[in-house]
């Protein structure tokens, strides 16, 4: 199709306004590649027809938007952001998570046993809800520790297409996944391959994110962050 | 149209943006997107594909910023034909349907008012310096409805119950006639 001015213009509004659609609107596409002066027109009218959309009223955006945005620009923002402080779950991630998961750290009392590395323990809880969700220590042997032991008290299972998922959250870089955690009794023992557990060692802080059945694909936590717990040296 | 100080404001903080500085993009985003997100909610007509299409187009803007220039309109105008772009493919590839029972449409028999809010209808077209009083009723209503809803020329055929043909000439013309009267 040849490009005379006059195809150009009407070609250039009509994909401006939108009614240009399918092949014709890919082929146009081409054109403003290879061509300054399509560019041009179409710019033209983007810019006449933006005083239309400039009286729409305007709607301010749920806040978890801004979250979503951040999240996937910077992923390590938000983990370096976690190991420094909890700050960074509100208002970002927080206003993602599920009503009232407000969290703390609380300690456990345990002996600790001739280790190599002190023993780490911590709790996952919930406001308003009676005794830990999950408890977690560290386990191991000769000396060695390499194992994390996850033990769901009061947890309850996550909707019937979501599971949880636990996360070390270094001080640098992205989640660590220990992957998916049950709730009920059984006891999850994690083994701890040496880079997770220096890792662990250094920042502390582990997190549990809603991810769908059977963990998250991507590597990186994908849904809300439920909750952030710091473990603590017995 | 937003003031000329604003559009300073925006032009500055774009350019911020273009070098990677993340303060300046959180500030842009709480200063423009109630409104692209005002355009995008009236497009898609529903909230979640208005969402997805804000976020994809804010992560555009970040990824894009450097390629902002004065020929492309004011920053503002850069920024909502980004969400207006962002919005439309969304309503196409999830072949969302305008729906006909559509409460825009519901003044579709009323010759006076045409398919769109008066309001909407009466600031359009004092942005556009007037030049859309110079179309035809049809004309009109075809190209606002495009514009403000993303009707395809089928979907505008069956909400204002005229041929297919008919409406594309209705919107080939009109666009011809605005074209010459903004010109001016």
């Amino acid at each position: 199709m040849r490009k005379t001015p006059e195809r150009i213009e009407g070609l250039a509004a009509e994909y401006v306004l939108g009614s240009l659609q399918g092949s014709a609107r890919k082929r146009f596409e081409r054109w403003m590649m290879d061509s300054y002066r399509v560019r041009q027109e179409v710019w033209f009218w983007e810019e006449k027809l933006s005083g239309l959309a400039e009286v729409v009223p305007a709607h301010e955006p749920p806040k978890r938007i801004w979250a979503a945005i951040e999240q996937h620009l910077w992923p390590e923002k938000i983990a370096t952001k976690a190991a420094s402080g909890f700050s960074w779950l509100w208002p970002s991630w927080g206003l993602m998570a599920t009503a009232a998961a407000i969290f703390m750290a609380v300690m456990l009392v345990q002996q600790p046993e001739q280790e190599r590395y002190p023993l780490l323990s911590g709790a996952i809880v919930q406001e308003n809800i009676k005794g830990p969700l999950w408890l977690l220590s560290e386990a191991g042997e000769n000396g060695e520790t390499n194992r994390l032991r996850l033990r769901p008290v009061a947890a309850e299972a996550a909707q019937p297409d979501r599971d949880y998922e636990l996360w070390v959250v270094p001080e640098e870089g992205q989640p660590l996944s220990l992957g998916v955690i049950p709730v009920g009794d059984d006891v999850l023992q994690i083994e701890l391959n040496e880079s997770v557990r220096a890792a662990l060692e250094k920042s502390r802080t582990l997190a549990i994110s809603l991810e769908p059945k059977g963990g998250s694909t991507t590597g990186a936590p994908t849904g809300p962050i439920l909750h952030v717990t710091k473990l603590y040296e017995l | 149209m937003l003031e000329d100080s604003t559009q300073n404001e925006l032009m500055v903080l774009l350019s911020s943006v273009a070098r990677q500085d993340r303060q300046a993009f959180q500030r842009l985003y709480e200063q423009v997107s109630g409104r692209m997100f005002g355009l995008c909610k009236r497009l898609a007509g529903q909230q979640e594909l208005a969402e997805e299409a804000l976020q994809d187009a804010f992560i555009r803007i970040w990824h894009h910023a450097s390629e902002y220039h004065s020929d492309r309109g004011t920053p503002m105008s850069w920024m909502m034909t980004i969400a207006r772009y962002r919005t439309l493919d969304l309503i196409r590839a999830r072949k969302v349907r305008q729906t006909a029972g559509d409460d825009a449409l519901n003044s579709v028999e009323d010759e006076r008012s045409g398919p769109l809010e008066a309001s909407l209808q009466r600031d359009g077209s004092a942005a556009l310096t007037g030049c859309l009083d110079e179309l035809s009723p049809g004309q009109r209503d075809s190209i606002l409805l495009s514009y403000y809803r993303g009707f395809t020329h089928d979907e505008l055929s069956t909400a204002l119950s005229t041929p297919v043909g008919t409406v594309k000439s209705w919107i080939r013309r009109g666009l011809q006639v605005l074209k010459r009267c903004l010109e001016k």
